[in-house]
Parts: structure tokens; sequence; C-alpha cells
């Protein structure tokens, strides 16, 4: 298997590097290097967004937690709907505001709207957990992969480092616009052999394992049902929750966390630098909301099934596990064990070559270019960019080659501290009152729940101090969703005492924009609260403590007094109807809602750095200055 | 059919890129899978395969309105030569392999060069697509009876 698992690698790095030279010899300007000249077509958007909602989930971490939890984990797959409601929540806005203001990326948006250095600094802070330690958990795992199917003949650490070199060299060949490209191929790779792999088993394989013996999950955990709408347990480290983990607050809090990839700089620079005006719509409802949710909800739990059942018991949950399936496949046929490995990597690539690369860009555009060297000539940013490409994938590498632990635990932040931008994002797309001091006292207050309820700040303070008495997750509620609920509680505080006065002023006159530019909502609004109120009960059912009604809602109806054989779980034709419900209030949302629909191209210049705000009165803080100062004059 | 700017080039054919590169590996995979055992179902599945990739092709020559580029139909002939050489030595040379895939293999290629003759005369309509192979027709035809076909087209 080794060898055709080479070649087909091969001639996939091939591929890239052509479209990646083909980028380099079509876009002569440095510029371009950096964002794509902020023309990435609709096409690539729609599917590379999608990919990269699919990698922040992490796929092979997905079907892994599916085989061992069941049902139960699979359910988060609906948080996707969600995932996509907060696009279509923040997407156009962001664009337009872009737009508007000709700044180019999501820190430089947050830092002049709220004239903060600090929310800028946060910004960057959430942009390197994206960049260093998830891509280098993800690059780890496609070492541990790769070794374990190919019964060790390829290490992982030289898989590391082979894939790094590549994924770098077309990176660096043809700049953001050559990634993205090749992660909207990729993700239209993982897509086609997802969907061709539960298809494949489905009619080869004797009998599913899913709909003959169920997942087999380890005992004492819950494979089809949803084991609580809350636990009261200490955490995970502390306690175990009597059937399993996933109970409805701990699905909807995870979920939450998904939004966290929405509201990532290197998603964000995404969104600003696509030329689209129908794509963001696309994408959400239909890609995200609608194939992406689907196909995990309906195929992962498959594949998790056979993976289970082959799985021996002390690698289940390991990404070893995958090894079992892989072998079975080939013993048809090599290439179809191989074309399952290169879903699993293809789902990891992405995430690693798309948050290396924005993280490349946006460092050049938010810190090289505008702190440490404003002065630097197009060409001169075009090299910083690469520069850091060559820094960023080095320390990926490291990282995932010498400090794979410390990668889990840092990469395991990203997502929940990325989540508690979600009033911050509000602020600027849809609420003036939302203040600097609102967003800067939700953000303090989420950052220190979200590190006290995750293993870095748990690990930091047993270290050092004694023992807490909580682990992770407390009460089966995601670190994010902790963070969120303290997070908001005190922005919307702090607004209430802060929403006036000249930054209210400063801050409004992009809302104004954003008015006159686009078509009022149709239907008034009796439909705009009926269409919230809707969604607001669709959360509750789908993800919320009301799907706890799905264990045994099909199976055992009330008003027929007897069981119904499906011959599926009843929760798995729940989870389908709540997703195909959630799909169609997202179309609702985003295109009737006009969410997610362009109506017409900005036209005004806004100048959006208020007279008050630091970054106005002194461009390069003093403490960057002086810091160069010592070093460049020695 | 306006020329494409360079941007717009590059655009579609990184998604046409994108297409082949995914239905093609499926293609692959299950032209392997059948030829190997799996049956003329896999065999005839990566036909289907292949026929989606054309179909992607041509849905996204009619977004950016442009047809078949020389190098892609240059690329697509020589890969189809190759495949029914590659076939037939197989027949030739691999026993059983002929027994077990003449059928299938014979529909699947059939049904392709039946599906890109059907994408011609809707495209292009029965006549200039006759002409496009009617290589006989131009022999000797160096004179005013060229020149006037040349403009009927």
């Amino acid at each position: 298997m080794t060898t055709p698992f080479l070649i087909l690698s091969g001639l996939f790095f091939a591929y890239a590097v052509y479209i990646a030279t083909r980028c380099a010899r079509s876009f002569g300007r440095p510029e371009d290097f950096l964002d794509g000249a902020r023309e990435i077509p609709s096409w690539a958007t729609i599917f590379a967004g999608t990919g990269v909602v699919v990698a922040g989930l992490g796929l092979p971490d997905h079907i892994l937690l599916t085989s061992l939890y069941g049902l139960q984990y699979s359910h988060v797959a609906v948080g996707l709907v969600l995932v996509g409601l907060c696009g279509a929540l923040v997407q156009k806005r962001i664009w337009l505001a872009a737009r508007i203001t000709g700044l180019g990326t999501i820190g430089d948006l947050m830092g002049e709207y709220f004239g903060s250095v600090a929310l800028r600094l946060y910004l960057l802070a959430i942009l390197f957990l994206f960049t260093i330690p998830f891509a280098a958990y993800g690059l780890g795992e496609i070492g541990q992969l790769v070794e374990a199917a190919t019964g060790g003949s390829l290490r992982a650490g030289l898989v590391i480092w082979v894939t790094a070199f590549f994924l770098f060299l077309y990176a660096v060949i043809g700049g953001w616009r050559a990634v993205v490209y090749v992660v909207a191929g990729q993700s239209f790779l993982v897509l086609t052999l997802i969907l061709f792999t539960g298809g494949f088993a489905g009619i080869t394989f004797d009998g599913l394992a899913l709909f003959t013996k169920g997942i087999a999950t380890p005992a004492g955990i819950l494979a089809d049902q949803i084991p609580g709408v809350i636990q009261f347990t200490d955490g995970i480290g502390k306690q175990l929750p009597t059937g399993g983990l996933w109970t409805t607050v701990a699905i909807l809090s995870f979920a939450l966390s998904l939004i966290g990839i929405v509201l990532s700089p290197g998603f964000g620079f995404l969104g600003i630098t696509s030329q689209t005006r129908k794509g963001f719509a696309f994408e959400q409802v239909w890609m995200t909301g609608g194939i992406a949710a689907g196909a995990l909800l309906l195929i992962a739990p498959v594949i998790a099934a056979e993976i289970a059942a082959a799985a021996p018991a002390g690698l289940a949950g390991t990404p070893a596990a995958f090894a079992g399936l892989v072998a079975r496949l080939g013993s048809m046929d090599q290439l179809l064990g191989i074309g399952l490995l290169m879903l699993l990597v293809a789902a990891l690539q992405i995430g690693i070559a798309f948050f290396a690369s924005s993280g490349a860009s946006i460092v050049t555009i938010e810190l090289v270019a505008r702190y440490v060297l404003p002065e630097l000539s197009p060409a001169g940013r075009k090299l910083a960019a690469r520069i850091a490409l060559a820094a960023i994938f080095a320390a990926i590498a490291l990282t995932a080659s010498f400090a794979p632990l410390s990668a889990t635990v840092f990469s395991s932040l990203a997502l929940s501290l990325a989540a508690q931008l979600l009033p911050a994002f509000l602020g600027l797309c849809w609420l003036p009152w939302v203040s600097r001091s609102a967003v800067l006292a939700g953000l303090v207050i989420g950052i220190i729940i979200v590190v006290f309820t995750e293993p870095f700040g748990l690990i930091l303070f047993e270290g050092l101090f004694l023992d807490l008495p909580w682990g992770r997750w407390p009460l089966t509620i995601h670190s994010a969703g902790w963070g969120l609920v303290f997070n908001v509680a005190a922005c919307l505080l702090v607004s209430l005492f802060t929403r006036g006065g000249e930054e209210r002023d400063h801050r409004q006159r992009l809302h104004d924009e954003f008015e006159a530019g686009q078509r009022a909502e149709p239907g008034g609004r009796a439909i705009r609260t009926a269409r919230w109120s809707l969604t607001l009960i669709w959360a509750f059912l789908a993800l919320g403590p009301g799907a706890i009604l799905g264990n045994s809602f099909f199976s055992r109806p009330i008003f027929t007094g007897g069981n119904v054989a499906l011959g599926m779980p009843s929760l798995l034709v729940w989870q389908i109807f709540f997703w195909l419900i959630g799909v169609l209030i997202l179309w609702w949302l985003a295109y009737r809602g006009r969410l997610s629909v362009i109506d017409a191209l900005p036209q005004h210049r806004l100048a959006l750095g208020s007279p008050r705000s630091p970054l106005q009165r002194l461009p390069t803080p003093g403490w960057i200055a002086r810091w160069l100062g010592r070093v460049a004059e020695r | 059919m306006s020329p494409l700017t360079k941007t717009q080039a590059l655009d579609r054919h990184a998604l046409v890129m994108a297409i082949w590169l995914a239905l093609g590996l499926v293609a692959v995979m299950l032209f392997d899978y059948g030829s190997d055992g799996g049956g003329w179902i896999a065999t005839l599945s990566a036909f289907g395969a292949v026929l989606a990739a054309f179909i992607g092709h041509i849905i996204v020559n009619a977004v950016y309105d442009t047809g078949f580029s020389r190098r892609e139909l240059a690329l697509g002939l020589v890969i189809y030569a190759g495949a029914l050489v590659a076939c037939g030595l197989a027949a030739l040379l691999v026993p059983g392999f002929g027994a077990r895939n003449f059928l299938p293999l014979s529909l699947g290629f059939g049904g392709l060069f039946a599906a890109v003759v059907f994408y011609m005369i809707t495209h292009f309509g029965v006549r200039r697509s006759f002409e496009a192979f009617d290589v006989i027709g131009d022999f000797g035809t160096d004179g005013p009876d060229r020149n006037s076909r040349q403009e009927r087209r």
C-alpha cells in the first residue's frame, strides 16, 4: 500500500505546485501574493469555506469520537447549521465593512471600529493559536494516520516534515490565491470521497455495522441515545459522566464553539478577499448547513461503526483505529484503502495549509507592514510574507514532531477563544451600542473562564498552586459555552452604561453605510420576529435541551402505546429531521431574510479611524518602537 | 463567447482541475476495483464518474461562456486513445482480463463517445460537428472551395 499511496500523494502535490505556478505566472504584482487582489472567485470561496469548516471540526476526530461515543456525539454535526447561521450573521457585513473602509483584515476592522489595540492583539493571539498549535495538531495526526495505515513503513516524523515541506512549497510559490484554489480543490475531493466511501461501504459490505450491530461503544456509553439534558459532574479528569459525555448542553455548547471557525481571523480573511456577491449564501446554506452537515450526519456514523467494529480495544479513539478499515478496504482493492486514507489526510491538509497561509498574510499585513516596517515596498511585503510562511511551517512541523502534547493542549483553546469574539462581531455588524469597554470586559471574563475550563489553565494552575475542584468542561458544558455565557452577560451589563457618547457616533457611521447600501428586508417586523422565534425553537429542539426527546420520539411514540421498528435508532431520525428543518430555516434567513445576499456593491469610502483612537495618533505603539530601536541600534 | 481575462481564465482552469481531480480519483479507484474482480457495476460506475466530470466541465464552460480549449481537447483525446489502447493490450496480454471486462469496457468507452457526440451535436449542430471531423473533405481544397467552406462555418 505504501508505493501507490506515495504515487497518489506525489500526484496531488504535483497538481498543487502546478496550480501555484500558474498563479505566480498570471499575477505578477507583489500585492496579489498577500490577498489574491481581493478577487478570489465565488466557487473557490464556497468550496474552501466549507472545507475549512470541516477541517475546523476535524474530520478524523469527528469520526473517531463518533466511534467512541456513538450517535450522542454525532449529533454535533447538526451544529454545522449553527455555523452556517453564524456565517450568515457576520460574513456579508464584514465583507461590506472591508469594502466600505478599504481595510484588509478582521484585526484592522475590529481595531479601527472599536479603536482598540488590545482587540487587535487578541485577534493576533487567536490567529497564532490557529496558525501554529491547531495546524500542528492536524499535521501530527497526519503522521500518525499514515504510519498506522502503512504498517510503520512510513514513519510519522518523516511524513510530518515531507507534508509540511510540500504544503509550504505550493503556498510560497503561488501565495494566497493558489492556497485557496488548492484548498477548494481538496474540499471538493473530500466531499466526493466521503460520499463515495459511505456509498461504497453501503453497497459492498455485507451488512453495515451501524444497522446490524450499532456502534460498538465502550461499556457504559449509550451508543444511540443522548445521556441527559445536563449532568452535574465535576468535568473530564475529575468525574466520568454516566452514559457518556454528550448531554444536550454539551452538544449545544460544543456547537457554539464551532462558530469559532467562522469568527477566526483566517476565515474572515477568506471572506474579505473574496469577490463574491452570491457565494456567501450558497456556502452557508447549501454547502455548510446542507451537504457538509448531511455528510457528517449520514456517512460519518457508517464509517465510525465499521471502525468501532474492527478496532482493537486499546486503539479505540486513536488515529491508529483507522488502520483496520483502511486494511479492510485495501483487501478488496488497494486503491480503495488509499482512497480512505487520502480522504482523511486531505481533510487535515486543508486546515494546515489554510491557517498557515492566512496566518502569514495577516501577520505581514497587520504586524510587519503596520508596526515593524511601515515603509516596506510591495515587493518587500511579498518577501516578508514568504519569510513568514517559512517560519510558520517550520514552527508547525517542529511543534508536531517534538511537542505534540503542547499542540493538543493549545489547539483545544483555539475554537473556544475565537468564539468569545461573538459580541465584538455582532457589535461590528449589527449593534452599534456595543462599546469597546463592553467588548473588552466580556472578552477578559470569557478568556479567563475558557482557560480555566480547558486543560491549559487546569494544568498550569494545578501545577503551580493547588488542585481545582472542577476538571475540563464541568457540568458537561463545553468551555466555549461557559465563556460565552459570562462574556455576553458582562458585555450587556457594561454596554448599558457605555452605549452612548462620541464613540457611539463614530461606530454609527459604519452602520449608516450598511443601511444605506442595502435593500430593506422584505416582510416587515412580524415576519422578522417569526423568523427568529422559529430559529430559537429549532435550536432548542435540534441542539438544546429539547434534543433529549429524540432518544425515543420515533421508536416509542407516546400516542401509539407501542414500539415502532424503524430499522435505525430514533435519535438518528431526529438528527436527520432537524438537520433538514435547519437547512430550511437557514435558507429563509440567508436568502429571504437577505442576511447573506449583497444587493449592491458599496460605493462609499469611509475612513473608520476615530480621532480619539490610539491607532490614529500613534501608528507604531511606543513599546514596539522602543524594542525595535534597541534591536536595530545594536 | 467573449474572451476571458487572465484572472477568469485561471479561475476556470482551477475549477476544471478541481472537478477532474476529485472525480478522476474516484473513477480510477472504481476502475481498478472493477478490473480486479469488483464486477461490471464498478467498471460502469467508473465511467459514470468520468461522465460526471465531463458534465461538470461542460457546466463550467457554460458558466464562463467558453468552450473546451485546444489543450483540453488534445489531452482528452490522448487520454481516451491511450486508455483504449491500454485496455486492448490488457485484454490481449493479461489472462482473464478480456473475459471479465470486455463488455463493461466496451459499453463504457462507447458511452463516453456517445456522450461527446451528443454534446457536440447539441452544442454545435449536426453540420458543424461533422465538419469538425471531416478531414477527407479538406483534401485538395486549397482554393476557393476551402475558403467558401470556412465562410460557411
